[in-house]
């Protein structure tokens, strides 16, 4: 029984010790306008969603990331994507690849040049309730994006309602 | 994950050992781990599938336009996805070459297929930006290329590998990956560089 009390302080304190480093993770930055999304710690490692390509003035290459829940929830065709599901868009220019065409013998490979942006999608039903549950975000070099910017996010996504307010489908 | 040490073992190892841990992997594989893992080995290197790939982090993404590889004169536009596995993700961030043994990058092709949908938002969001949008369609093939500097010594160290729907390509085609890649042996043979985190 003496011993119970020791075990009880030591544990509370290994919970404070380990949780508080936790406890500022994603939290770096500032938030989106009107959402408050930040940027997700180790994004850049999610699984690939897709990728697409916008031709015309932006002319970039993009790829769509998903956390392990949003991930999950494209695999298995669950919609609404339940709460927690983060979907990250990063976007490069597309430039063409001397050294790639080379080997084609013409100008048609083209890989990604400077980054563009980065967008996010997080999903949370209660905070989000009046966008459909989705909180969004636009980052330029780190930085979020305007307030007028933001107010278009849902607006735009409306035709994909029939898909959670999501445009991108997961390629096999 | 259960393919990681497989595939170190299956350089290590003789092709003997290598089938005898082939089998023993398929069998762990079915019951673990469901998503694609090919027990067909390609032609000349005996890459096979390894598991979990889809998962794998992104090096970049490309696209290709033009005609047809094939010689029959057709269009071709594909978007494409390079993935790689932990050692391989490293070594590209930490920009080391050559690439250390276990490294594997996995190429993704997808055929090209325009999003109406999205067009449509992106003339009201965009005017007159005349933006066209496509995303990745149906998967065209798979490709591999695996670091072994002992086991694939004349080749760069690298085992190459092609699939579509799971089926490896025959050797005449495998017979080309080497020679193709020779004008990126500055970078190791491999023709992707990592796409710097916007």
């Amino acid at each position: 029984m003496n011993r119970t009390i020791p075990q009880f302080v030591f544990a509370a304190a290994a919970f404070v010790v380990i949780s508080a480093p936790f406890a500022a993770e994603g939290a770096e930055g500032a938030g989106s306008p009107i959402y408050g999304v930040t940027i997700p710690d180790g994004y850049r490692d999610w699984p690939v969603v897709n990728v697409a390509h916008e031709a015309g003035d932006l002319n970039d290459l993009r790829v769509v990331l998903g956390n392990a829940i949003a991930m999950k929830a494209f695999r298995d065709g669950t919609l609404p994507f339940p709460d927690g599901t983060a979907i990250a868009r990063l976007a490069w220019k597309s430039v063409p690849s001397a050294q790639n065409n080379a080997v084609f013998g013409r100008e048609q490979s083209f890989v990604t040049g400077a980054p563009t942006n980065l967008e996010l999608m997080v999903k949370d039903s209660k905070k989000y309730a009046m966008s459909g549950g989705w909180g969004f975000a636009q980052f330029t070099n780190g930085k979020p994006d305007d307030e007028a910017l933001h107010q278009k996010c849902f607006p735009c996504h409306q035709p994909a309602k029939a898909h959670d307010f999501l445009f991108t489908q997961y390629a096999p | 994950m259960a393919l990681h040490a497989p595939m170190r073992v299956l350089g290590a190892a003789g092709i003997c050992a290598a089938i005898a841990v082939c089998v023993v992997c398929a069998a762990q594989t079915a019951i673990a781990d469901p998503p694609a893992a090919g027990a067909e080995a390609s032609p000349i290197y005996g890459v096979t599938m390894p598991a979990g790939y889809r998962d794998w982090q992104l090096i970049s993404v490309g696209h290709l336009a033009g005609s047809s590889l094939d010689g029959s004169g057709g269009k071709l536009t594909q978007l494409r996805a390079q993935l790689g596995n932990d050692i391989a993700i490293k070594a590209m961030r930490a920009g080391t070459l050559p690439f250390p043994d276990g490294a594997i990058i996995a190429a993704l092709h997808w055929n090209e297929v325009a999003s109406d949908d999205n067009n449509k938002v992106l003339a009201g969001g965009f005017p007159g930006a005349g933006l066209q949008s496509s995303f990745a369609g149906p998967a065209v093939n798979v490709q591999f290329m695996v670091k072994d500097s002992k086991k694939y010594a004349s080749t760069g160290g690298w085992g190459f590998a092609d699939f579509k729907n799971g089926k490896p390509g025959d050797e005449a085609l495998h017979k080309t990956c080497f020679p193709c890649h020779q004008p990126a042996k500055d970078r190791d043979f491999v023709f992707n560089h990592y796409a710097p985190t916007p």
